[in-house]
């Protein structure tokens, strides 16, 4: 069993993982653009270490172990060893999906296996992977590990100065805190042992306290770990003890290192040399006669003291040189290092900018806040009451500050919708490569804001829509060439703010909607009848009935006819609605509307009887004063005339049943949506309002007419109307009737 | 605000051992009702009450509870019987009702609250076919103070959101058809 608390850390290599692997995909779109984009291979590689690296801390050994295939064939990218190409970019984009897929089998179940299909997924691409992991070399040995010569840079040759050993020696100490901050070193050096064999491993207790000082929480021990592994270099074993960098002292002797080293790491230790040295001849890394040697030249250097000073700055003017020479640092490490701090420093960065909040608490916020608000507007009434001056300023402030705590509250839970279109960035490139078609994603308005819930919600009908204009509306590139149009076609994605609500477009440049044929089908599928009339936009309507699909062939990704019916489905759900507008031979672009779900927006305050009723400011073109011959002549019809045009309006107080008698002034107030204008009648009229939109629940699912609630400074409950939903009622009612007679 | 009772007070005795056996006992014209108490959040004083238009008359409208908006349903018209005249003892119980994995808050309105009874299951009779005048599947059984019944009502079937929603939509169409008369 896992204890919570590195159940929580796991959900957050879930929730980095994800990340990352978006992150290595935007770099790998860039680097199909820009083959050398060495910038783009850096990040791809980071990513793929990091969830490497993170997956052998919790022990997912099914993506440490694939993930590593991956990073190999990386760092040969990176090191210019593998050419970049489009197979291989395709193939890694290959790799990130699966690394995705097991991230994501893990996180619904952290003990489950994969099932077969991914295992079988997973083999194959390590197949590929393998073949590029061994480009240049006979196939027979991309089977077998390569061997340790061609990647140990410089092997040192075995003279008198060397250690017969022929393993790594690891020195490990960590630090008290280790345990606090979630690291398990057990779980370091068990990962070590899936790199090659630990030939020998001494723990060193001489840290250890007496047992009364002794505390629980922290770590007193080291390793001596002796290590043997072909065809790793010291980044590698380096890389291992990565996440506890900071935590640890880790020192490196590779193989056949000179005995000096040994000395000096003796030296560096912080345990008694002679047992250390005991220790070592334990562990395997060195034979007594070995370490006779080591002792005695350093009592030698003692010994000749300061004459020996100056020898000991040359060497360590040398030391680079040495290190190299030696194999103790490769040339590439160098490289890494310098990229590593690099990148640490950006991710600080990235860190003060982000935080990461659960989506709960942040709706808690913001109904504490909402009741404050309530409770503040309470106060002030109080104060305004006391007439003490000093007081209703106090408040006067206070109810400011908390408007303003308010609106910075609702604005956490907005996000910009650009992250959501960049992922379609490769959607668009796997599609039209299935499609053997050339187009391009523009992406406008990646700015816009909207609520997180929508946000989530909208990803599966933008895909379904994108899918859609690729396919049958982007023609063939003869046939865009034939017609006059490029040969790269175009889908765009936008969004922006309108009255109210935010639109969301998807839009194509190709053949556009055939009418006659969509009315066709319809009359096939017995949708509409033969003598209806039709306007283009029902007619275009009609593609989002289910089973609908004029596709003449079913392809892979569409023409089942099932997706416009889902996407309706969808956006209605989020009650939005769907347009198509569409040019035949120039393209078509289906607009999604939705409405501002939790956000605040610039309302406007109307009284119908008791009730009060807010309506989106920015639908609001002008109030009117309904006159007393105006009400007369409005008895029995619904519109008045307002400067010359009709305008058709819709009584509130008879629409919503309200009982009571009417205010002898009743006014108009007149509202305008999607190009229409029409009036409704209130009672009273109470001024702008900042609303902040709360969603009426599944309880008022059905009610068609009102978009939300509100809550008043009095902490009353108003309804916010939904203008055109209103209006269709009002349509269908009066149709009906009229039918009737 | 105005909560009488807050459900952390009843927490306290839900916790006790047998939160299960615990009845909130009300009066509903006249007539004495039960909810198991582990269903009940809150009860507070009735009041500003907004009421949505285009709704079935069972539901009175909504109220703000401390930021949330809750539908609040008039038991009496839910039973079919003749809303109760608002007074000083008329209280909303805010119930917690699971829907489908979710939770949604409902307000009942109740002439008045009475007391929390612990009513054992040995002292809870299988619901009569007739006689009580309401629909049988809101009624959990009937349970036995003092010698005298009280309805202990199935509150996921008397608050079914589902059911309510079919009740709206029916309401709506019925409420067209009376506009057009």
């Amino acid at each position: 069993m896992r204890d919570t608390g590195l159940d929580q850390a796991l959900q957050t290599f879930f929730m980095e993982s994800r990340e990352l692997l978006i992150a290595m995909e935007e770099s790998l779109l860039a680097l199909e653009s820009a083959p050398d984009d060495t910038e783009a291979i850096s990040a791809i590689f980071r990513a793929a270490h990091t969830i490497k690296g993170s997956g052998g801390m919790f022990g997912l050994d099914g993506i440490v172990a694939f993930t590593h295939v991956v990073e190999n064939v990386l760092d040969r990218v990176r090191n210019g060893e593998v050419p970049v190409n489009g197979e291989l970019i395709a193939l890694l984009l290959c790799c990130r999906d699966h690394i995705g897929t097991l991230v994501e089998q893990l996180a619904a179940d952290p003990d489950a296996k994969p099932d077969m299909e991914t295992e079988a997924n997973g083999v194959m691409l390590l197949n590929q992977l393998k073949a590029h992991s061994s480009t240049g070399q006979p196939p027979v040995a991309a089977v077998a590990p390569a061997p340790a010569k061609t990647q140990i840079v410089t092997q040192p040759p075995l003279d008198d100065g060397t250690v017969a050993s022929d393993n790594w020696h690891i020195s490990l100490r960590f630090a008290r805190d280790v345990l606090r901050n979630g690291m398990d070193p057990l779980a370091f050096i068990r990962y070590l042992g899936n790199m090659g064999k630990i030939v020998h491993i001494a723990v060193l207790p001489d840290a250890l306290p007496f047992a009364p000082d002794m505390d629980a929480e922290s770590c007193y021990l080291g390793f001596e770990i002796d290590f043997h592994c072909d065809g790793i270099d010291k980044a590698a074993i380096e890389m291992v003890f990565e996440f506890v960098r900071e935590d640890c002292s880790l020192r490196i002797l590779p193989p056949h290192s000179r005995i000096e080293e040994y000395v000096e790491l003796i030296n560096d230790l912080p345990e008694d040399k002679i047992r250390l040295g005991e220790l070592l001849i334990n562990c395997g890394s060195l034979t007594k006669k070995e370490l006779d040697e080591a002792l005695r030249l350093q009592a030698l250097r003692v010994e000749s003291g300061q004459e020996a000073a100056p020898a000991e700055t040359d060497a360590v003017s040398q030391l680079g040189d040495i290190l190299v020479e030696q194999g103790m640092v490769q040339p590439e490490l160098v490289d890494a290092a310098l990229g590593k701090q690099k990148v640490a420093k950006e991710n600080k960065v990235q860190e003060s900018k982000l935080i990461r909040i659960q989506a709960d608490k942040l709706d808690q916020l913001i109904n504490l806040v909402g009741e404050i608000v309530i409770t503040g507007a309470a106060v002030s009434l109080l104060a305004q009451r006391s007439s003490d001056s000093a007081l209703q300023e106090a408040t006067s402030t206070l109810s400011r500050l908390v408007e303003e705590i308010r609106d910075g509250a609702l604005q956490l839970r907005m996000v910009q919708i650009g992250e959501t279109f960049n992922r379609f960035n490769r959607v668009v490139r796997d599609v039209s490569k299935e499609l053997n078609k050339d187009i391009t994603l523009v992406i406008g308005g990646a700015e816009t804001e909207l609520d997180k819930s929508v946000v989530e919600k909208i990803g599966d009908p933008l895909m379904h829509l994108v899918r859609n204009s690729m396919d049958h509306g982007i023609e063939q590139t003869e046939l865009r060439l034939q017609r006059g149009k490029p040969a790269k076609g175009t889908v765009h994605l936008n969004a922006y703010h309108e009255s109210g609500s935010i639109v969301v477009e998807v839009g194509d440049d190709g053949g556009g909607l055939n009418r006659a044929r969509i009315f066709a089908k319809a009359l096939e599928k017995g949708l509409v009848t033969a003598n209806q009339t039709l306007s283009d936009q029902e007619v275009y309507g009609l593609i989002f009935e289910a089973g609908f699909s004029t596709a003449e062939a079913v392809t892979n990704l569409s023409g089942r006819g099932v997706g416009m019916d889902v996407v309706r489905r969808n956006i209605e759900a989020l009650r939005g609605t769907v347009e198509i507008d569409s040019r035949e031979g120039v393209g078509t672009t289906v607009k999604i509307r939705l409405p501002l779900t939790l956000a605040i927006i610039d309302g406007f305050l109307m009284g119908v009887g008791s009730a009060s009723y807010v309506v989106p400011l920015d639908m609001v073109m002008e109030c009117v004063e309904l006159s007393e011959a105006e009400r007369y002549a409005t008895r029995d019809s619904h519109y008045i005339n307002l400067r010359g045009t009709v305008l058709p309006f819709i009584r509130l107080r008879d629409h919503f049943r309200e009982q009571g008698k009417a205010s002898r002034y009743e006014k108009i107030v007149v509202v305008q949506y999607g190009g229409q204008q029409a009036g409704l009648v209130v009672d009273e009229l109470m001024g702008e309002f900042q609303a902040v939109i709360k969603p009426m629940g599944k309880f008022f699912s059905n009610l068609k007419g009102v978009s939300g609630s509100t809550i008043l400074a009095s902490g009353e409950v108003a309804l916010v109307l939904e203008v055109s939903e209103l209006i269709q009622r009002a349509v269908s009612l009066e149709s009906h009737s009229i039918s009737k007679v | 605000m105005n909560a009488i009772v807050r459900a952390e007070q009843f927490a306290e005795v839900a916790n006790s051992e047998e939160g299960q056996d615990q009845y909130l006992t009300f009066l509903l014209g006249g007539e004495m009702f039960a909810i198991p108490i582990l269903n009940i959040k809150e009860i507070i004083e009735y009041g500003y009450l907004t009421t949505v238009p285009m709704m079935p008359a069972f539901i009175r409208g909504v109220i703000n509870l401390r930021g949330g908006v809750v539908p609040v349903v008039d038991l009496a018209v839910r039973f079919a019987r003749k809303s109760g005249d608002v007074t000083k003892r008329t209280c909303i119980v805010i119930i917690e009702i699971k829907s489908g994995g979710e939770k949604q808050d409902v307000g009942v309105v109740v002439d008045s609250v009475s007391e929390v009874l612990e009513i054992p299951d040995s002292e809870i009779e299988p619901t009569p076919s007739f006689g009580a005048k309401i629909r049988a599947e809101f009624i959990h059984g009937m349970g036995k103070i003092n010698g005298n019944f009280v309805i202990i009502l199935a509150v996921n079937h008397v608050l079914s959101i589902d059911e309510m929603i079919v009740v709206n939509q029916a309401s709506g169409t019925e409420l067209e058809q009376l506009e057009l008369a």
